[in-house]
């Protein structure tokens, strides 16, 4: 899987930095909720690296692994990896769950609920 | 380049699957067997990328999880069937026969290409015989999902349709992880 291995684009967020950076953050955020061991998450990992990327200026995309923060992912009512949150002011706007692998649907998927 | 001293191969499994746990488990009995002094160290992948690193600099958590992974002493990474030739040469128990992989007629190992046929095999059909996270099957498998799951249904297991193709499904707490169609 080339393309993510140089720069990870995509923050990990925890239980005990999620309050200030996500539902305190400014602006369009989106969490993904993934874990490494999931084949899923590794299949659409460098199509959302792209992504993060493209909307880097105006949107910022986190990580949760649920493996290690399963708390958060309980909270949220996770049902399952990959899933994306999309979060604006604290607040949630959209949600995924096992968004297809490929850019164009992945960019429509993280700027879709901010467009409204 | 592998970072820390180690003198005996590591091999690193997918703890979120179930055949690769029973193979890990299987690996570590044989490796323990005879002298006492263990001849490869099983360790899960884990869940930080920077560990990985510390094990060994050109290692990627998401190449981990893709294929089996086994770090040599002098650094290098064995992958896929070679992992497992390497592996076999390791064990009191079946190193025996394990020379055979390196046996090369006009540059073709051909024994070598079986091993490393019976492996992608067995990393295609993992999803239908117990593992949770390893993602969508290869379309030659699906049926033989089908057939898996009508048969379980006939005795009474209950399948929960997924939300998407490309989702895993976590497993409630307290009951085991639910398969799902795809």
């Amino acid at each position: 899987m080339p393309g993510y291995k140089s720069i990870d684009r995509i923050r990990t967020v925890t239980a005990s930095t999620f309050d200030r950076l996500v539902l305190k953050g400014e602006g369009p955020i989106v969490v993904e909720f993934m874990s490494y061991g999931c084949a899923h998450c590794g299949v659409i990992e460098p199509d959302l690296q792209q992504v993060a990327e493209i909307v880097e200026s105006t949107e910022k995309i986190f990580r949760v692994n649920i493996a290690l923060d399963r708390e958060l992912a309980d909270l949220y009512e996770v049902q399952g990896t990959p899933t994306l949150i999309m979060f604006l002011n604290g607040a949630i706007v959209g949600r995924d769950e096992g968004p297809s692998p490929d850019v164009s649907n992945l960019l429509a998927v993280v700027k879709q609920p901010y467009e409204s | 380049m592998q970072s820390k001293l180690q003198s005996t191969p590591i091999l690193l499994f997918n703890d979120e699957c179930g055949v690769c746990r029973s193979i890990a488990s299987w690996v570590k009995k044989q490796a323990q067997a005879g002298s006492g002094a263990t001849s490869i160290v099983v360790r899960p992948i884990g869940q930080d990328p920077d560990e990985l690193l510390s094990l060994n600099q050109g290692l990627n958590i998401w190449d981990a999880y893709a294929t089996i992974h086994l770090l040599m002493p002098d650094g290098s990474m064995k992958l896929g069937g070679e992992a497992v030739a390497e592996v076999l040469r390791h064990l009191p128990s079946t190193r025996w026969f394990a020379w055979t992989f390196a046996i090369s007629v006009f540059g073709v190992r051909p024994f070598q290409a079986i091993l490393n046929l019976a492996y992608a095999i067995l990393a295609d059909v993992r999803p239908v015989f117990g593992c949770e996270s390893c993602g969508t099957p290869s379309p030659w498998v699906r049926p033989i999902r089908w057939i898996v799951e009508w048969v379980e249904s006939l005795f009474g297991g209950i399948h929960h349709p997924s939300p998407s193709r490309h989702f895993t499904s976590l497993p409630a707490r307290g009951r085991p992880p639910q398969t799902h169609h795809i």
